[in-house]
């Protein structure tokens, strides 16, 4: 404890300590900044990084003698968060303001041109608003279908019956599947040759009968293959609530003869209403970035599609990285607004309650 | 003191690990020399690696072990273009569709091979020996013009599949010259003279209803008259469009011509709008899988090997599947000719047609010993016996000598029509833009051909995207 005592005073500013972190925040500020203007971006690029490791550490070492171990303890999560998270943010936040192919080596500033280019551009604009009209489309369809059937599925399951373990087993089954493996299922169920929906309407009318021939057919599909695969994971999630009231409550209640609407309002649905929020939300983050199954079945077309397959094209396949970033940026942006008019509408609630 | 004795440890460790890092390259270089080399994940190139593998013996005496990522063909361009983009640096050859080359080329990753044919008289003799429009669409930048990247791995044209069983059948014989007073093919070489026309006519001709007679038999199930590719992905729509503006004596935008020829104009002029309007009228006789746009060459390839059409147009790579029983129920029942044409006022037909297949390239980071490595197996690959033996396995060569000999047509049914066919071949574009083109195109293709919109519509949209983008990028002055 006392050589502790005796380490506690920080070193004078221009003291060449392993823990003066001042100094090594100038200096790593400085050499980045004469490194990036005198040295070739891919040397500069390690300098600057090197620099950042020295702070990182400068700081590791202060709060090591400092005895900030609340902090010492948690700066391997925050490196990793940095390294994976934060600086490919930061980093393609910086792109959005260049033009910048990853297929040419040329890079250029144009600070806001990208922006100004996917929000006015007359072939551009039109087709972000229809991918985004398509997306709010795709969110609140599969969103409700998947908080309906999720939830009744939960309240059948929160009753006791034969088998209920096994047939829970296999309702879980389409969450844990890969995606590629339901689209390819889902794009054969609906193949109007091969497809059984196609099949057994044949029976019937002897045409065969084809989903995706329009807008609304195809709609309907993703939205059904959708559903299929995440209503379990709801259903997860509520269920989880419904089996948490305590069941004394039920007793009350039916002492005092309460109606089962009523006691639905006032037990059951308090228990589960911070998890369907819960639900809600992840599941309307998810749909917001719905891709994957547009891309098996119907690749775009019928006027499906997303803004997330959108994004991936102009970023993954055209190589225009940095108009790719600046949409995805335009894309965070209605994320986090979306995200936080709901956290602002569930708080209010619970407060008004 | 404690310090000191840290940093002598951390020393100690570098020199260590520097030390294990020169030693292992250096071993690397003197004997084992691995080429990695990124391919589509199909017969063509199992066939290439496993003859590598039993055959190859490089002439310098080292080690050199080909190293193959056999890479699912609907994740191809992204797995190779992510590699590539990301600077990974570990291909040192890749195949590549001709399209791409513009792209990978402008960016500084496939290498140009010009100084390696000049240097090497073998390697010089086997390009030489090669069909020039094989040559022009898998190996030069800007196209056409001779500056050389790629060589051939495995080139493709379409072939019309059709079903001997029902083609011969007399009944079906005899009620075709009745309507149509033309006589419906049955030979391979009659399949050669189909021209659009009569396609059509096969076409409605062979719609045929769930319990209606077919070549005598009741038929099982819906039968359809005609399929090619009409798809919304990649380049599933476009390689047919191409096929019938260049047949009508159109054109795409031509790069050929760049900076003064226009897209505008070109793309969707009357001659152009005809064609795609064409195309479009043969729809409504192929499987219904087609107006949802999902109707792309794998699909129409199974729907083929399943018995549901009668006449698919096809790439010969895929060719294999439908020859064999376990995954073909026709495998027993088939005749190829060449892919139809448009008839000219001569009688005789215009067969110009999108090329399909691949070249393979070399990287620009491979060093010289590398360089040396793949030039040498290059030279093996093109050699006369490595591509006789490739194309008797099921595998083609652009290479005259091989394709000229007589036994060469004996391989496989569809060779046939190889040699006659490859004078036919064009590509699409070869310049950086591609994608972006392509993709557009394909989405406008694809509300033409789901009937959302008219074949006017489509290539004015086709023609106001391609001009303003290659008016951005230089193209188009």
């Amino acid at each position: 404890m006392t050589t502790a005592v005796l380490q506690t005073s920080s070193p004078a500013f221009t003291q060449l300590a392993p823990d003066n972190w001042k100094l090594a925040v100038v200096a790593g500020l400085g050499i980045s900044i004469v490194a990036c203007f005198a040295l070739p971006p891919n040397l500069s690029f390690w300098v600057v990084g090197a620099m950042a490791v020295l702070v990182a550490m400068a700081f590791v070492v202060n709060a090591y003698r400092r005895h900030y171990y609340g902090g010492l303890l948690v700066s391997p999560a925050v490196a990793v968060l940095v390294v994976m998270n934060i600086f490919p943010l930061l980093w393609s936040l910086g792109l959005s303001f260049f033009a910048y192919q990853s297929s040419q080596q040329s890079i250029r500033f144009v600070g806001l041109a990208n922006y100004v280019k996917l929000l006015t551009d007359d072939l551009k604009a039109p087709e972000l608003w229809a991918n985004l009209t398509n997306t709010a489309m795709f969110t609140m369809l599969t969103v409700s279908v998947q908080m309906l059937i999720g939830f009744l599925l939960a309240v059948l399951f929160a009753k006791q019956f034969p088998l209920r373990r096994y047939l829970l087993i296999l309702v879980l089954t389409p969450m844990m599947l890969s995606v590629v493996a339901v689209g390819v299922f889902f794009s054969y169920y609906y193949d109007p040759t091969f497809g059984v929906i196609s099949q057994v309407i044949k029976a019937w009318t002897g045409e065969q009968f084809i989903l995706f021939s329009n807008k609304t057919g195809a709609v309907a599909g993703i939205v059904f293959a959708d559903a299929w695969m995440w209503s379990p994971f709801v259903m997860l999630l509520v269920l989880a609530g419904l089996v948490s009231v305590p069941k004394y409550l039920y007793e009350a209640a039916s002492i005092d003869r309460v109606g089962s609407w009523r006691r639905f309002w006032t037990i059951t649905f308090p228990y589960i209403r911070g998890l369907l929020m819960l639900a809600l939300l992840f599941r309307t983050i998810e749909a917001f970035k719905m891709a994957d199954l547009i891309i098996l079945l119907t690749k775009g077309g019928n006027d499906t599609m997303t803004i997330s397959y959108h994004v991936i094209r102009i970023a993954n396949e055209q190589n225009k990285t940095s108009e790719g970033a600046a949409l995805s940026y335009l894309l965070l942006f209605v994320v986090i607004v979306l995200t936080n008019l709901y956290l602002y509408i569930a708080n209010r609630r619970s407060q008004g309650n | 003191m404690k310090y000191k004795t840290r940093l002598k440890c951390f020393a100690t460790a570098l020199g260590f690990v520097s030390l294990m890092t020169v030693g292992g390259a250096m071993k690397a270089s003197a004997e084992d020399v691995v080429l990695h080399m990124a391919v589509p994940d199909w017969p063509p190139t199992r066939i290439m690696k496993d003859m590598f593998d039993k055959e190859y013996k490089p002439a310098s005496g080292n080690k050199v072990t080909l190293d193959v990522d056999f890479i699912p063909w609907p994740d191809f361009y992204t797995r190779v273009n992510a590699s590539l983009t990301s600077g990974e640096k570990k291909y040192n050859m890749a195949v590549s569709d001709s399209q791409w080359l513009g792209a990978f080329i402008e960016g500084g990753y496939f290498r140009k091979i010009n100084d390696l044919i000049d240097a090497d008289p073998d390697l010089k003799k086997a390009m030489d020996g090669m069909h020039p429009k094989i040559l022009n669409a898998y190996s030069t930048y800007p196209n056409s013009t001779p500056n050389y990247y790629g060589f051939p791995q495995f080139p493709d044209i379409l072939v019309s599949y059709a079903r001997k069983d029902i083609f011969c059948n007399d009944e079906e014989q005899k009620n075709f010259k009745a309507k149509y007073n033309k006589k419906l093919p049955c030979t391979g070489e009659e399949f050669d003279d189909v021209d659009w026309e009569l396609f059509g006519n096969i076409g409605e001709f062979f719609m045929r209803k769930k319990g209606d007679m077919l070549a005598g038999k009741p038929a099982d199930d819906d039968f359809y008259g005609v399929g090619f590719q009409v798809g919304k992905g990649y380049d599933f729509s476009t390689s047919s469009v191409n096929s019938f503006i260049w047949q009508a004596g159109g054109d795409i935008w031509d790069e050929t011509k760049a900076p003064d020829g226009h897209a505008e104009g070109q793309v969707n002029s009357d001659v152009a709008v005809k064609a795609l309007d064409h195309m479009l009228s043969f729809i409504k006789y192929m499987p219904p899988v087609a107006k949802t746009g999902t109707m792309d060459i794998f699909k129409s390839d199974e729907l083929f090997r399943a018995g549901k059409i009668a006449l698919n147009v096809d790439w010969v790579g895929l060719g294999e599947a439908s020859l064999d029983p376990k995954t073909s129920q026709v495998s027993d029942k088939l005749v190829f000719g060449m892919a139809p044409g448009t008839r000219g006022a001569d009688g005789k037909l215009n067969r110009t047609s999108q090329i399909g297949g691949q070249p393979f390239v070399l990287t620009t980071w491979n060093t010289d010993v590398i360089n040396t490595e793949a030039v040498g197996f290059v030279k093996w690959w093109l050699s006369k016996d490595v591509q006789t033996e490739y194309s008797s396995k099921g595998g083609q060569s652009a290479i005259k000598e091989v394709y000229s000999d007589p036994k060469y047509s004996t391989y496989r049914p569809w060779n046939r029509t190889w040699a006659s066919s490859l004078d036919y071949q064009k590509d699409m574009w070869h310049v950086p833009q591609f994608y972006d083109l392509l993709t557009q195109q394909q989405d406008q293709y694809d509300l033409a051909i789901t009937g959302k919109q008219d074949a006017k519509t489509t290539l004015d949209n086709v023609a106001k995207y391609q001009e303003k983008l290659l008016n951005e990028a230089g193209l188009i002055k």
